[in-house]
């Protein structure tokens, strides 16, 4: 056939955009999590993001319960970082029902929480790389490491993952005798395992290609849809909450706020690598400082029905997914009237149309992993 | 950029570098080769990134913690056979999803409560395993077990009555030295307070038959005039299997009972409708009906702008803990 002919066929070929559903269950949805895809070939046109799948009612069980019973729920949220929820959770009630907490347990509250800042970011980057297609080897290095948190977690609070370890007023039971020693070895091999990943997928040819200059959030828009955590900052804003606002014990630790200059996957995944390093840097300065156990009522029970008085309290923190809030009002009884969770993976989801347009289908994966979202969050 | 102790730091981006071809695979898999050499050796120690880290399960069992937390069992003395548990119904309160269940034994010649406790049931099935009823026993009568091994067919099975969550308090002593350690002095003198009030064999392990029978034969001499009943008042818990007709027919039975209790005793538990949808709500959780949304909303302004005022002033001290027995049963006012 002459060559020609091709050329008038694609010209006379009728093509239109074309609808597709990826998830809710899907591989790479993280959870169950739909994105109504609009296509033009391999290139996104647009991008709906559905949720709603894994709602629970979780504001309006809270509604229904005491203060403290709602402290196991809050584990639910993010269920990769429950310490986070509990130190947000517990501030907010602190700060409604005017509760002073000891030094001891803000110390150990704050090391909890920079621990789950580890243990996120090196399962949220192992999953991302798992989503670029580089099968399960990073993300087993980043289990065996996130394994050894939560041995310690376990340790300290009786459970992995749900740890309902926080109370109003300190910590469910001070750290068990060995939990120090076991840290110290911990931080040993920290910089060791982030090296390593540094090493082998900062300049990884596979990367680069799969996360440079993809999924691009610039900072105006960033801060126009309130998205907060890495993805802010891998936009180039230098907000986080610790900084911004420090609460509990945060400003007596040196650490750096690390941002990206693009915006794109690529920051975002250097962004945490930062963040990690800056976690330990943390907790060694936690372990310094640590007050002694005497003196420090760390779990006071008295605190089991907690009325606070009428009134309205919002705590945020800094988790590692972005600012999480909790807005309580209290009318005077023993149950919160309102209870409003603001959950970073929500708001950090909601401009992944934004990122996505323009990029290939193929980049759609990649570029959720990179806000690294829970559904037990983003839904409630 | 310097910020309050600390910088602001731009991430330093990799650059593309013109490799030979395949160098990048190689250095991939030198990092893998490290590990795969590794993997020949056993290794649990939290400084080292090589070795492996998993165990054969279940040939190979992990060394739980102290404070591991699965599900709640309740404890008894060997020594004398008494239960632990007062039935004080604390732990029924605090409980999130409300899966525990009980009632107070009573004196059958007085028809007072007595410090013991008749029947006891928890739904293992949607206990959200917690601790906090562990946390807040009074008389350390229940505890969280370490067994995880829990998986069955027998979705009844999973509600357990009192001869299946008890356990004698050495079991505990095994599971959990330092922790019964802490609380063992306090708890057993509470216990000898208890054992004081209960008549006959009230409060008795259900599955310590002897001991209950020496029990019955030492009162039987001491004080032929009182015949002890030989089992709890209630109808006895079946082992294992309970259809789930018989599982609502039983909690609801419970409820029942407590809701019958004298006005002085601690109040029933939160309506089931809360849990598995389909009880009906308790009349003292269902709000005023009138317009909720208007009416909430209306409370949210009136509750913000009373706060607001407040701000100025500081802020009042934490209010005293409500008396217990108050704790759940509270409206909110107006
Ligand atoms: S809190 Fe302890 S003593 Fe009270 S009813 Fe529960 S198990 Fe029994
Ligand atoms: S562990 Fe929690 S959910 Fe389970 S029975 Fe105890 S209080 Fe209830």
């Amino acid at each position: 056939m002459p060559s020609g002919c091709c050329a008038l066929c694609i010209e006379m070929l009728k093509t239109e955009e074309l609808q597709i559903n990826i998830g809710p269950q899907h591989p790479s949805t993280h959870g169950v999590f739909r994105m109504i895809v609009t296509v033009d070939g391999e290139t996104i046109t647009d991008l709906k993001p559905v949720f709603g799948y894994l709602h629970r009612n979780h504001e309006q069980i809270a509604e229904q319960n005491t203060y403290l019973q709602n402290m196991p729920y809050t584990d639910r949220l993010d269920y990769f970082n429950s310490m986070a929820n509990n130190h947000a959770y517990a501030m907010a009630v602190e700060r409604l029902a005017g509760i002073e907490v000891p030094e001891r347990a803000e110390y150990i509250r704050v090391l909890m929480v920079e621990l789950t800042r580890i243990l996120n970011h090196a399962g949220a980057l192992g999953f991302l790389i798992n989503d670029m297609g580089m099968w399960q080897t990073q993300l087993a290095f980043g289990m065996r490491e996130r394994e050894k948190i939560l041995d310690l977690f376990e340790a300290a609070s009786g459970a992995r993952l749900m740890c309902n370890y926080f109370r109003f007023g300190g910590v469910a039971r001070d750290l068990p005798p060995d939990f120090v020693p076991k840290l110290k070895e911990l931080l040993v091999a920290m910089p060791a395992f982030v090296d390593e990943l540094e090493r082998l997928l900062r300049e990884n040819e596979i990367l680069m290609q799969r996360a440079e200059g993809i999924g691009i959030l610039p900072r105006d828009l960033a801060l126009a849809y309130s998205v907060t955590g890495p993805v802010l900052r891998g936009s180039g804003v230098p907000y986080d909450v610790r900084k911004a606002e420090p609460y509990s014990v945060y400003d007596r630790f040196n650490f750096d706020v690390p941002v990206g200059s693009v915006g794109d996957v690529y920051d975002r995944f250097l962004v945490r690598i930062e963040e990690m390093r800056q976690s330990k840097r943390i907790i060694e300065q936690i372990i310094e400082q640590l007050p002694d156990a005497q003196g420090g009522h760390i779990n006071p029970k008295a605190r089991q029905n907690v009325r606070p008085p009428v009134g309205d309290a919002y705590a945020r923190i800094e988790s590692p997914k972005g600012e999480l809030g909790f807005y309580l009002v209290s009318d005077g009884s023993t149950r919160p009237y309102r209870y409003k969770v603001r959950a970073p993976s929500f708001i950090n989801l909601t401009p992944l149309g934004d990122m996505c347009r323009g990029y290939k289908v193929a980049d759609v994966v990649v570029i959720l992993g990179s806000i690294d979202i829970v559904m037990g969050e983003v839904d409630r | 950029m310097a910020i309050e102790r600390g910088n602001v730091i731009i991430v330093e981006r990799g650059r593309r570098k013109e490799r030979l071809p395949g160098s990048g695979l190689l250095e991939g898999m030198a990092v893998v080769w490290r590990h795969w050499q590794g993997s020949f050796r056993k290794n649990r120690s939290f400084s080292q990134i090589h070795g492996t880290f998993t165990l054969e399960y279940p040939e190979e069992r992990p060394k739980l913690p102290e404070a591991y937390r699965n599900m709640p069992i309740l404890l008894y003395d060997e020594e004398t056979g008494h239960e632990l548990c007062t039935s004080c119904f604390q732990c029924q309160r605090i409980c999130p999803p409300q899966v525990i269940h009980m009632t107070q034994a009573k004196d059958p010649a007085t028809g007072k409560p007595v410090p013991a406790v008749a029947e006891f049931v928890i739904e293992y099935d949607a206990c959200m395993s917690c601790g906090f009823c562990a946390e807040v026993c009074p008389f350390d009568a229940i505890k969280m077990d370490h067994e995880f091994e829990l998986s069955t067919a027998d979705h009844g099975s999973l509600t357990v009555a009192k001869e299946q969550l008890n356990r004698p308090i050495g079991y505990y002593e095994r599971i959990a030295p330092t922790m019964w350690a802490e609380v063992r002095e306090q708890a057993l003198k509470k216990l000898q307070g208890n054992i004081k009030r209960r008549p006959g064999v009230l409060g008795m392990a259900p599955n310590l038959a002897e001991k209950i029978a020496a029990r019955l034969r030492e009162l039987a001499t001491t004080a032929p005039v009182e015949a002890a009943p030989t089992t709890p008042p209630g109808p006895s818990a079946p082992a294992g299997r309970l259809s789930p007709e018989e599982k609502a027919a039983r909690l609801a039975a419970i409820r029942a009972r407590n809701d019958a209790a004298p006005a002085d005793a601690p109040p029933p538990p939160a309506p089931a409708g809360a849990r598995d949808g389909h009880g009906e709500p308790a009349p003292s959780d269902v709000p005023p009906a009138v317009n909720p949304a208007d009416a909430k909303a209306a409370r949210l302004a009136a509750i913000r702008a009373r706060n607001a005022a407040r701000a100025q002033e500081q802020a009042p001290p934490e209010p005293p803990a409500p008396p217990a027995s108050r704790a759940r049963t509270d409206e909110p006012e107006g």
